[in-house]
């Protein structure tokens, strides 16, 4: 699904990512966890496309070099992310904003364009099971959102998007518990043996929630340490300082 | 005086209304077409302008022979929902209140009125031209039920270069109504001159908006004068969009208490397009209102304009005075000029004004093209959004769906 290959990343002459090297396969879920300015961000940045990073090192999504693509193609071909900050867009309804970025994505791949009802039939559905309250779907993109409605909102695009490889960037941080825990039965609900996750987070709590099949430790822009769901619990308990 | 009559040989047209128009054609040429040196144009020069795109400007009366069906076809409304007139090539075509109760409106044409000595030069060139001058009265307490459309289309190839029209409606006591002006403007090289004036008795409201239906190589300059009553409410939007050259000025009179104003206005231009939206609200009694929000986008060496300013009378206290102007610059070569100003003599008010210009957040265009939109989709959403915020302020929505079928948002 996705390889990384000795990924090196700079911004402005500052090195952030020093030779990352990651592979996920269909189905898996990593979780990548590491301390403050350890590159964690930079990385889901670069993976989706965002402009400003001097690269070197290859990164191949479905056995195709993603340097290739342009933002949306990323998005098209079923990589999403979900912003560790989503974005206020004023003016803009979430509902016809969902509507647009399925359908561009559906067009894209040949599909056909639904309607107001057919979306409209879908959104209710997901957003009931996300406990994501229907009024919030009539507001202005992300506008005066909650930081959990905001996050809660990534998470009902990546579920009506039905993307392949989903990037969560610190999904978990600004949830209270119950969000975490309807967050986190969204993610579970997509998980089949098709669709992969990178889980980039500070804590162990999510992964609670959230089982991953590999936990990886991110420190000066390079993995130091890669184990299974043990680890994040080490973690918890050490902190970075104690990880070698 | 030769000049005058020639042109208006054909119309019925008494002596000394004819000696009216020679009078204000007078003024007019001596005044000439404003320039960049008057203070009110110093931004979009019209002079230049006319001069540049028009250079034999000339004003012809004749009828020319039309097709009523073909041209309403054309219209991307239709206008028998609702209330119209409908002017072509100046003159009124038609007038239709169908919806209403014929009782309570009173339809003048061509009102004699009284010579007035005025000193901007395009109400002189207008009043010296206008045909088919309309006065509408809203009888007491009467609500008009549909908007009421004023279509002004101009046939392409017309002879004239130069259409000027003039309206007023009049509002008794606790009235209303809802007006949309549009222009369809067929013709190229044309300057379009219209002067409208509201007069709102006491608690009356009156809903006005203003927009062009087609993309026009043509000059527009419109000119709306309200006068406010005690407890009414003028809401005015304003969406530039579609001519080369267009200026909007507005002047409100809040002349008694808890009377209300606002401007809403949107300039949304592209390839060298010239607009400018200018305002000026006097307070000038007690208890008085106005709030004013401009937003521009501009794209490719055009040139947008707000200048508005706000009177507050010395008699006007506890005036609540909002302004604010916003432009987005999509490339280096386009240009806003914002000159906001407050002129105050009251000492207990609440005024405020801001204008503010940018570019469109790269992190938001990142953010909705990581959800599958391309460059461009997600620039016109985050557009669309930017201008939502006025077309909200729309609060006939009847006229708020056409416009928005209009401009595509």
């Amino acid at each position: 699904m996705l390889e990384i290959r000795n990924l090196k990343a700079t911004v402005e002459k500052k090195s952030i990512l020093n030779g990352l090297n990651l592979h996920i396969k269909p189905g898996e879920v990593h979780a990548l966890m590491g301390p403050n300015g350890s590159g964690k961000s930079t990385l889901s940045n670069i993976l989706s496309g965002k402009k400003g990073y001097e690269t070197s090192g290859d990164v191949f999504y479905e056995n195709k070099n993603l340097f290739d693509l342009e933002i949306e193609e990323r998005a098209h071909k079923g990589l999403f992310l979900a912003f560790q900050y989503p974005l206020e867009i004023p003016g803009v309804n979430n509902n016809n904003f969902l509507k647009t970025s399925l359908n561009a994505i559906r067009k894209a791949r040949g599909e056909k364009e639904l309607d107001a009802i057919e979306f409209l039939k879908i959104i209710k559905q997901k957003a009931k099971d996300l406990k994501f309250e229907e009024k919030n779907l009539n507001r202005q993109l992300n506008v005066g959102f909650s930081g959990g409605e905001k996050k809660k909102n990534e998470i009902l695009q990546m579920s009506i998007l039905q993307p392949k490889l989903s990037i969560l960037d610190e999904t978990d941080s600004g949830l209270d518990i119950d969000a975490l825990k309807i967050v986190s039965d969204g993610v579970n609900s997509l998980r089949d043996e098709s669709k992969s996750f990178l889980i980039i987070t500070h804590y162990q709590r999510l992964l609670n929630y959230i089982k991953p099949d590999f936990v990886h430790v991110l420190k000066n822009g390079r993995i130091i340490k890669s184990g299974n769901s043990d680890l994040a619990v080490e973690l918890e308990n050490k902190g970075y300082e104690g990880i070698n | 005086m030769s000049n005058i009559k020639k042109i208006f040989i054909d119309k019925k047209i008494s002596k000394s209304e004819l000696e009216n128009k020679n009078n204000y054609f007078e003024i007019f040429k001596k005044k000439g077409f404003p320039n960049k040196k008057l203070e009110d144009w110093k931004f979009l020069d019209l002079n230049y302008e006319i001069n540049n795109q028009i250079p034999n400007l000339n004003f012809v009366i004749k009828k020319s022979k039309i097709n009523k069906n073909q041209i309403l076809e054309n219209i991307p409304i239709n206008i028998k929902e609702f209330n119209y007139v409908l002017n072509i090539n100046g003159f009124v075509e038609e007038i239709n209140f169908s919806h209403e109760d014929k009782s309570f409106i009173n339809i003048e044409t061509n009102p004699d009125k009284k010579n007035k000595i005025i000193s901007n030069a395009l109400e002189n060139l207008n009043l010296a031209f206008n045909l088919d001058y309309l006065c509408i009265n809203i009888k007491q307490d009467y609500k008009v039920k549909k908007p009421l459309l004023i279509l002004n289309v101009i046939i392409e190839n017309i002879k004239s270069s130069n259409i000027n029209k003039k309206f007023d409606i009049f509002l008794e006591k606790n009235a209303e109504i809802s007006v949309l002006n549009l222009v369809q403007n067929n013709s190229k090289n044309n300057f379009f001159n219209l002067h409208q004036r509201f007069i709102l008795n006491q608690s009356s409201i009156l809903k006005n908006y203003f927009v062009d239906i087609n993309k026009n190589q043509n000059l527009n300059y419109i000119k709306t004068d309200i006068e406010i009553e005690k407890n009414s409410i003028s809401e005015n939007v304003v969406i530039s969009k579609n001519s080369d050259y267009c200026k909007n000025e507005i002047v409100c009179n809040l002349l008694d208490q808890f009377s209300s104003a606002f401007i809403n206005g949107i300039i949304d231009l592209d390839n060298s397009q010239k607009h400018e939206i200018r305002t000026r609200i006097n307070h000038l009694a007690e208890n008085t209102k106005s709030y004013q929000l401009i937003k521009c986008v501009l794209n490719n060496q055009s040139k947008a304009v707000y200048q508005g300013k706000i009177y507050v009378d010395s008699k006007a206290q506890k005036t609540d005075g909002y302004q604010s102007s916003k432009a987005i610059l999509l490339n280096e070569n386009t240009e806003f000029n914002g000159k906001p100003e407050l002129e105050i003599y009251a000492d207990d008010v609440k005024c405020s004004h801001g204008s503010s210009s940018g570019n469109l957040d790269e992190n938001k265009i990142f953010y909705l093209m990581t959800r599958g939109l391309n460059k461009n989709e997600a620039k016109k959403l985050l557009i669309d959004g930017y201008l939502m915020e006025v077309i909200d302020k729309i609060t006939d929505e009847r006229i708020k769906a056409i416009i928005k079928e209009i401009i595509k948002i």
